[in-house]
């Protein structure tokens, strides 16, 4: 059985954000829902100083709390490790937001859609947006839809330094099963045993 | 699993078509997704060896401008006569022979009495053939920014060097990348996605990278080791690592400098080259023991160094007078100017030139080469100040010292189009070189005809900010016209140009401002009619601009229908041509831009209205042949591949570079002789051969204005046509590196300021507003001011903290062999007036 999962290099990243964006026009995220993003993390003392950027995206845990808590079964796991949202089945209550421990989910509130960036719909707002419904949660798919079409996820395609690789973690000589043991790559919060699908490796 | 979304299917309601980016000027190859005909998705070209299928932020997002309800949508004209920042002009939206009279109506009769009255601004880099169109019209200004504050001292540097307009270290071979003031791989420069792609590998494979800037850019993020320097000042750090170099390490390739450089040229007292009777370059020959013409028949060894007496003048090599001026630059000196340490200049200078491997070769495709696998990389952060030219100079120089000029593992120049290398030898064995890539040299004339001097630039850029000093000060430059019609086409100088208040000043004098534009912004505001452009979605041409790895054309081309009632701008210049009565001249400029000319049957004719189709179908086949036209393109692409080994390394074998630039020293001479007859006064003082530390304007104590103030771009941003696009605006609104004002904790304390606090930024020049951001990653005597951060269109509830506000648009911060206008303004931080903060 496949399990998707995806290393991150933080070696590689230098932080354009060119995976936050394509995310967002690949999946035609409202505002301010960011499936992909990164974050920038300073440390020390000038001049000694050291700056890492780390991109971030849902985890699509093999122990998903999210799924746990959700009351409906509107958060559900798919059968290769994807976590998803069923949109008819959310009543927006928002326990999956508190559970997960890596902020990784959004909430669409109401009037977001409509006013879209502009406080006017665009053509493609309008043909990207009406997958979404207000009032319910939102996360990462990790593109499901493409990598059902054999395709890579978005974020991973862009990205100039290709410090996002993807594939099947059950499969040992798959890329990221590769890397993940040739440069010791980490989990997010380990420690919390939910088995994250996307690790970090940094240090060559 | 497939990365390549031309795998894909492709069915009559759901297609990818091919194309090129326009988010910035470098045009990646993209494939544009057309669901429903609307564009959904654009993804890097897999296929295109330029960017490898990436794509960065910029370029993912280019269909938000073609919906962005801010899309001028036919063409408009103002009903309120009152101009300024936030007026409503009250557009009224007309229909094309309309507006086309109103143009006609304003510049037929300047064309016909004086056509230096039509001030063009002109940004359109892929378009580039389009520049030309004042020139055909009789006009010669540049009212706007080309390179005045980021490459105006970097494109002669490279020019007369090897005749490159651009230039990058080699990302395959090279092993040590010390990068100055310098976004490439990182963050901005060229062609970002690819080169980010080849920095990431070469650094994965450990190619090690030192970068010397004021602030932790990414570059300075991701690189081995960061040196925070004071602004401005990277001559200084140059010099003393060049010092450390040759007379500490004694790491220098003299047989580079001796066999392939005019380093042993003998130079007389006045700083031209000492000729024979022939008017031969002269060398020491050291086997003869005697001074002979470069060229000489059955030659002995050339000496590098001394002084030698040619007809009774004392003469020395340009290394004898580079070693003369090193002398006076040790580190110590140095670091007194730009904080770095000597002991780090001395150590980095070590390290350069021992990975530089000086004296080993590499055979590629059976030629054998040097191999220099380390080099200085630089840009905008180094070089766009006072003394910019001498900053280029030094560094071009540090690389030429290495032996690394294009060579592999090397300093590589980057042409500026398809036509790659201009190699043709000068009379002294030196490839000739070339200053003016993007337009012919201006021949001095006094008074000037152009509001740029660029008559008074014989080596340098268009400063367009001197235009908006002519402007205002039409006798400081003994003007003997008065500027009426403002033509603005894809370029916004009240955004773009320094000292916006004087900016706006100038602009309300004009008579009548039309623009050729996309969506309305700074400079549309001040505008009585609004000529609409296509999108680059909706419009096409063939193009390469600045590659750094590859060669070929790519092809932008509409892939929907105009979504408007909108234009192609080649279009709407070509019928202000016929209508204005210059069709001829115009197409006659356009078949020798597009190199048309060689095959008669690709020229243009005369009197014959073209389309835009029609004149890039002939560029395409005369770049080619006639298998690759238009339609070919459209359906493939791109002709892009990577260069050769013989394309990229020393393509003008055998041809010598100068490592002293007497070109630039005889053209400061001619020219300030030239101004001596006129009785004018002009400073020719930066036309010097070589470089050395002098202080400039905003260089030594000033204490009413302590720090220094930089602006920087991000990969959001660099070069960009999307900063008004509110999902890159709120990305970067919550950026670290973007979202205010930086300063570093310990300047901040000490002026009383916390994170958040709302400042303002104030210099001799004008004043901004703005929110403190604390970083770490800032040399304590500076504020930072992102790019990002200057919009007003759209922006969130953000500060406009317009940087250029802060600059001056005067000669004196001017360098006056190159045109780059002194882009650090020193300043003072205020807590905002009650008026402002209202």
């Amino acid at each position: 059985m496949t399990r998707w999962g995806m290393v991150i290099d933080l070696d590689r990243c230098v932080g354009c954000n060119a995976c936050t964006v394509a995310c967002k026009i690949e999946n035609g995220t409202p505002p301010d829902h960011y499936w992909a993003r990164v974050y920038t993390e300073e440390s020390g003392t000038y001049p000694e100083v050291k700056t890492t950027y780390v991109p971030v995206l849902c985890n699509h845990c093999e122990d998903a709390p999210c799924v746990t808590v959700c009351p409906t079964g509107a958060s559900y796991q798919r059968e290769d490790g994807i976590v998803l949202v069923d949109q008819d089945k959310c009543i927006g209550c928002r326990f999956c937001m508190m559970a997960c421990p890596y902020a990784n989910r959004f909430f669409l509130r109401k009037g977001v859609l409509e006013a879209g960036y502009h406080g006017e719909r665009t053509a493609f707002e309008d043909a990207k947006w009406s997958a979404f419904t207000e009032g319910t949660v939102t996360k990462c798919t990790f593109c499901a839809h493409r990598v059902d079409d054999g395709l890579e996820p978005a974020c991973v395609v862009t990205c100039p330094t290709e410090a996002r690789i993807f594939g099947d973690l059950e499969d040992p000589e798959s890329k990221p099963s590769t890397l993940i043991r040739e440069r010791n790559g980490k989990q997010p919060l380990e420690e919390l045993g939910t088995n994250p699908s996307v690790y970090y490796v940094q240090g060559r | 699993m497939a990365t390549r979304t031309e795998e894909r299917s492709t069915t009559a309601s759901d297609r990818w078509v091919p194309s090129a980016c326009k988010m910035c000027l470098h045009g990646c190859g993209i494939l544009v997704r057309i669901e429903n005909g609307v564009v959904t998705k654009i993804e890097g070209d897999p296929s295109n060896p330029d960017n490898m299928g990436k794509l960065c932020p910029k370029g993912n997002v280019g269909m938000l401008r073609l919906y962005d309800p801010r899309r001028v949508k036919a063409p408009m004209v103002r009903t309120n006569p009152e101009k300024g920042p936030g007026v409503d002009p009250g557009w009224k939206e007309i229909g094309w022979d309309e507006a086309m009279d109103l143009v006609t109506e304003k510049l037929k009769p300047i064309r016909e009495s004086d056509p230096r009255k039509l001030l063009v601004a002109s940004g359109d880099f892929q378009r580039i053939f389009n520049w030309a169109w004042p020139a055909a019209f009789g006009s010669p200004h540049f009212f706007s920014t080309v390179g005045q504050y980021c490459g105006a001292a970097y494109h002669p540097i490279n020019g007369i060097t090897d005749t490159s307009f651009a230039v990058v270290n080699d990302y395959r071979y090279c092993n040590y990348w010390l990068q100055i003031g310098s976004g490439d791989g990182f963050s901005s420069h060229l062609h970002l996605s690819g080169s980010a792609l080849r920095m990431a590998d070469a650094r994965m494979r450990g190619m090690r990278v030192v970068t010397v800037e004021p602030r932790m850019s990414p570059a300075a993020a991701k690189a081995d080791e960061w040196v925070p320097i004071r602004p401005g000042t990277d001559r200084a750090f140059i010099l003393g690592l060049m010092h450390s170099l040759v007379f500490e390490h004694g790491l220098y390739d003299r047989e580079f400098l001796r066999d392939r450089t005019n380093a042993p040229y003998l130079v007389g007292p006045d700083g031209h080259y000492a000729l024979d009777t022939d008017g031969k370059a002269l060398v020491f020959d050291g086997t003869l023991g005697a001074v002979r013409a470069w060229d000489a028949p059955d030659p002995g060894e050339i000496v590098l160094e001394g002084r030698y007496d040619v007809g009774g003048l004392e003469c020395a090599t340009g290394f004898q007078l580079f070693l003369d001026i090193l002398a006076d630059h040790a580190p110590e000196r140095m670091e007194e100017v730009c904080t770095v340490p000597a002991t780090t200049m001395r150590r980095l200078a070590h390290e350069l030139g021992e990975a530089a491997c000086i004296g080993e070769t590499i055979e590629l495709d059976g030629k054998t080469y040097p191999f220099r696998p380390a080099a200085v990389n630089y840009y905008r952060g180094a070089i766009a100040h006072q003394g910019g030219g001498e900053d280029s100079m030094a560094l071009k120089m540090v690389n030429t010292l290495l032996g690394n000029i294009d060579v592999p593992g090397g300093h590589l120049g980057v042409p500026l189009d398809i036509r790659g290398f201009f190699i043709e030898p000068d009379e002294h064995g030196m490839l000739k070189p070339q200053a003016h890539i993007l337009h012919p040299p201006v021949p001095f004339k006094f008074p000037a005809d152009s509001l740029q001097m660029m008559e008074w630039f014989p080596l340098g850029m268009d400063a367009g900010h001197i235009a908006v000093d002519a402007v205002l000060n039409p006798e400081r430059y003994q003007l003997d016209y008065t500027p009426e019609v403002l033509l603005t086409y894809h370029s916004n100088p009240v955004w773009n140009m320094p000292a916006q208040e004087k900016v706006r000043q100038a602009i309300a004098t004009f008579d009548y401002v039309i623009s050729i534009d996309v969506v309305v912004n700074e400079t549309t505001e001040w505008a009585d009619l609004i000529l609409p452009d296509h999108t680059y979605l909706e419009s096409t041409v063939a193009f390469m601009c600045e590659p750094p790895a590859v060669r070929g054309l790519v092809l932008r081309q509409a892939v929907i229908e105009p979504l408007h009632d909108t234009r192609d701008a080649t279009e709407i210049l070509i019928e202000i041509a016929e209508r204005c009565g210059f069709l001829d001249v115009w197409n006659g400029f356009l078949t020798f831009l597009l190199g048309l000319g060689e095959r008669e049957e690709l020229a243009l004719a005369p009197d014959r209205t073209y389309t835009n189709d029609e004149i890039m179908d002939r560029f395409c086949r005369a770049c080619y042949d006639d298998e690759h036209g238009l339609e070919w393109f459209r359906e493939h692409g791109h002709m892009v591949r990577e260069k050769t080994p013989a394309e990229a390394y020393l393509p003008y074998d055998g041809l010598r570079i100068p490592f002293y630039y007497e070109v630039i020293k005889v053209a400061g001479d001619r020219l300030r002789e030239q101004f001596e007859e006129t009785g004018y006064a002009w400073d020719t003082s930066n036309y010097v051969p070589l470089p050395s530390w002098h202080n400039g304007p905003i260089h030594g104590e000033q204490p009413d204005y302590p720090l220094y103030a930089i602006t920087f771009k991000t990969a959001e941003t660099n070069f960009a046509e999307n900063m008004s696009i509110p999902m890159i605006e709120r990305i970067t609104a919550g950026a670290a590196q973007t979202r205010g004002v930086l300063l570093n904790p310990r300047t901040a304390a000490a002026l009383g300021l916390a994170d958040g606090d709302p400042i303002e930024v104030v210099s001799r020049f004008g004043r901004v507003e703005g929110d403190v951001a604390l970083s770490e990653g800032i040399h304590p005597d500076v504020v930072a001011v992102s790019n990002a951060l200057g919009g007003r269109n759209g922006g969130k509830g953000r500060k406009c903290t317009h940087f250029n506000t802060l600059l001056p648009a005067e000669l004196e911060y001017t360098d006056n062999f190159s045109g780059a206008l002194e882009s650090v303004a020193r300043v003072r931080i205020e807590k905002p007036t009650k008026e402002v903060a209202a």
